[in-house]
């Protein structure tokens, strides 16, 4: 299968000329054989950038690049690119192997070629029984197979998904996940997956970019933009998160990760803690991270450990885990814990929280929402 | 021992067959229920068109006598005429004809306007599919008269093509079999455009878009694709335009001037003319079997085909 990179310059797109752009000068470089997830909020972008980079759609400036090649102005049919739709836009009117075929059709590939590679397609999506099925007589798990062996028997530069998954109900979307991860892994096609499901991007993608009003907001792997998120609302979008404003005291050494270092903070009125962050920071006010799972919550003051003391609002139990709500001062922290630990918090009870250094993270910068 | 307990009732038991009995019952009242709803429209069907349809099929095994007579008899004399004499042979085939070619016509220039209706993203769109229906807010007549007016020997065509040096003397367009076709194609466009419409309901651009990203030229995303899945509006519209074609009497009587003549044309002659009712009941009973097998027919290849 061809690995293609592709390259994303300054893209935009405005839909009308009073209108705010749907995409605005949006830059990515994905690399050969790496799924990217473009994650975001409702409206903030997704499926104009992907219909852009599949040519259904002009963009209003900007330029996309495969392997070093322009081709923004090259129609949807000579990109060659594999797409898959949300309703998987299956032919109605054509069974399953003449859906998976048309792609070959068109580009003239001899019968008997086509029969092997429309029957290995199918095989790979563990559907090859159902060759001669009319589409409209299979399950949306199954459409949605096909949709994708029908995008993949043409071996695209690039596959495209646009929230293939959102149709599917719960159980079905991850298997489909695993699924779609693997043969992705296999063929080594390169492919951008739109989703504004953030577990679904954690779990498949080599690179997720998260957008927000047009916008990239950070374009990293899954464990940058959750342990390492640039802005508050990275952070916020993926996984639940905490926010203390702090000023950031001394510099207290090289964290663990490299560049990081360890810092002394105070949370205003409440006391001194320790966190990490970028170099350079002491002395400025400025958002810390900690994810609820990380900020401990006991309901004995420790003798060891600098804690902020707070009282239980609100507890919500899930089997597993217990998400608890507790104010300290003005704000409300959220912390899980889970359901083995010892004497569970009810609400109205006074509980202390802690955290460990390296989970508390600094922000680089301020966020719209902090600043308001 | 665990025990058992079953939602459904297990046929065989007691209580299966039990409920097998009430199951029965509540679906026999409710087929009378549905019966009961029927009876107005079949009563309907019956005064209007069942009754009649049967008194006309009587008819034409009766004998027509001058000045208006009716003979009650039981004859076939009437079906030897149209069926022997070269000149109904004629007649029919004109009008099959006739419906073959506006239906044809009609869906050619329907087609670009249904599929643009179907299609717009304007917001103009509700206002752009009135002005496609408005022309059935006129009568037939009218617009007939209109045609004679536009395409007469003084008409509008004929006048500017003359102007403009493209025909030295005026073209036949009225009182021939050209001015009824351009007649009724116009006429018939509104139900055309509409029966498309209805009909085009597995038309998706995203269906088209697919098409597109999987290689396919605009040329043959139309033909693979838009045509395809257009089809059974086309073919309804085209059946519905047939239909109306072939039994229309008021265009083929007034563009044609008379000298086209079709079998809506001729049983109108028996009836009003010559008052020869038996033989127009029977001119009737022979263009309702005929088209209708044809109809039969054309239903069975479009539901081959896969419409
Ligand atoms: N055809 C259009 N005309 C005008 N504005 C549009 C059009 N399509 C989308 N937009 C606007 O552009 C913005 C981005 O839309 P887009 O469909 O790319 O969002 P998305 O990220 O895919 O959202 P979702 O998760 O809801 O699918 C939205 O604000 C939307 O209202
Ligand atoms: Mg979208």
């Amino acid at each position: 299968m061809t690995e293609s990179k592709l390259s994303i310059v300054d893209l935009t797109k405005k839909y009308a000329a009073g209108l705010a752009p749907a995409v605005d000068r949006l830059n990515m470089e994905v690399e050969e054989g790496h799924l990217v997830a473009l994650l975001g909020p409702s409206g903030c972008g997704k499926t104009t950038t992907l219909r852009m980079v599949a040519g259904l759609m002009d963009p209003t400036a900007g330029s996309i690049m495969v392997d070093g090649r322009e081709i923004t102005q090259e129609p949807v049919n000579k990109r060659g690119m594999g797409m898959v739709f949300q309703s998987y836009a299956l032919f109605p009117h054509m069974n399953v192997e003449q859906n998976v075929a048309f792609g070959l059709q068109m580009r003239q590939v001899p019968k008997a070629e086509q029969k092997a590679r429309v029957a290995e397609a199918l095989d790979m999506v563990q559907l090859g029984h159902l060759g001669k099925r009319a589409t409209k007589a299979l399950s949306g798990g199954q459409q949605q197979r096909i949709a994708l062996a029908r995008a993949l028997v043409v071996e695209p530069t690039l596959l495209l998904l646009d929230e293939p998954l959102s149709n599917l109900d719960a159980k079905l979307r991850d298997t489909m996940r695993t699924e779609i991860r693997s043969i992705q892994q296999r063929t080594r096609a390169t492919t951008l997956f739109v989703t504004h499901d953030q577990d679904e991007a954690l779990d498949m993608a080599d690179r997720i970019a998260v957008m927000n009003g047009g916008l990239i907001e950070q374009f990293g792997s899954p464990i940058d933009v959750y342990e390492r998120p640039r802005t508050h609302f990275v952070a916020n979008f993926i996984g639940q998160a905490n926010f203390l404003t702090i000023t950031v005291g001394e510099d207290v050494g090289p964290a663990s990760a490299a560049g990081e270092r360890n810092y002394k903070i105070e949370v205003p009125g409440l006391g001194h803690f320790g966190a990490v962050g970028a170099s350079g920071l002491t002395g400025r006010s400025l958002p810390v991270l900690i994810r609820p799972h990380r900020l401990r919550a006991s309901l004995q003051p420790s003798a060891s450990v600098q804690e902020l003391k707070g009282t239980v609002e609100q507890v919500s139990y899930t089997g597993d885990t217990l998400s608890i709500a507790v104010r300290v001062g003005d704000e409300v922290l959220q912390s899980q814990l889970h359901t083995t630990s010892g004497s569970l918090p009810h609400t109205g009870d006074t509980a202390f929280l802690s955290w460990d250094p390296e989970h508390a993270y600094i922000l680089p910068e301020h966020a719209k929402a902090v600043a308001a | 021992m665990t025990t058992i307990t079953t939602e459904n009732p297990v046929p065989g038991t007691r209580e299966g067959l039990e409920s097998g009995v009430l199951e029965a019952a509540a679906n026999k009242r409710r087929k009378r229920t549905y019966l009961a709803l029927l009876i107005p429209g079949i009563l309907g069907l019956l005064v209007s068109f069942v009754f009649p349809l049967l008194y006309m099929v009587r008819m034409s095994f009766n004998e027509g006598a001058p000045d208006g007579v009716v003979i009650d008899t039981f004859t076939f004399q009437t079906y030897i005429k149209p069926l022997t004499d070269p000149y109904y042979w004629r007649v029919t085939l004109d009008t099959f004809r006739m419906g073959l070619t506006v239906g044809v016509l009609c869906l050619v220039v329907s087609y670009p306007i249904a599929l643009f209706l179907v299609r717009s993203t304007s917001k103009y769109k509700g206002l752009l599919l009135a002005i496609a229906i408005a022309p059935l807010l006129t009568s037939a007549v009218v617009r007939t008269y209109g045609w004679m007016v536009i395409l007469g020997t003084n008409g509008l065509v004929n006048t500017s093509l003359e102007s403009m040096g493209l025909i030295g003397s005026p073209l036949k367009l009225t009182n021939n079999m050209t001015g009824v076709t351009i007649g009724l194609v116009e006429i018939f466009m509104p139900y055309a455009i509409l029966a498309m419409i209805s009909g085009f309901g597995r038309l998706s651009p995203q269906l088209e878009e697919a098409a597109g990203s999987l290689g396919a030229s605009k040329f043959k995303v139309f033909m693979r694709v838009t045509l395809p899945l257009s089809l059974p509006g086309v073919f309804t519209a085209f059946l519905l335009v047939f239909v109306m074609a072939i039994s229309t009497f008021i265009t083929p009587r007034l563009l044609g001037g008379g000298s086209v003549q079709v079998l809506a044309t001729e049983i109108y002659d028996q009836t009003t003319g010559l008052l020869n009712w038996p033989f127009a009941a029977a001119l009737s009973v022979i263009l309702l079997v005929l088209f209708g097998t044809i109809i039969a027919i054309y239903q069975r290849i479009v539901q081959k085909i896969g419409g």
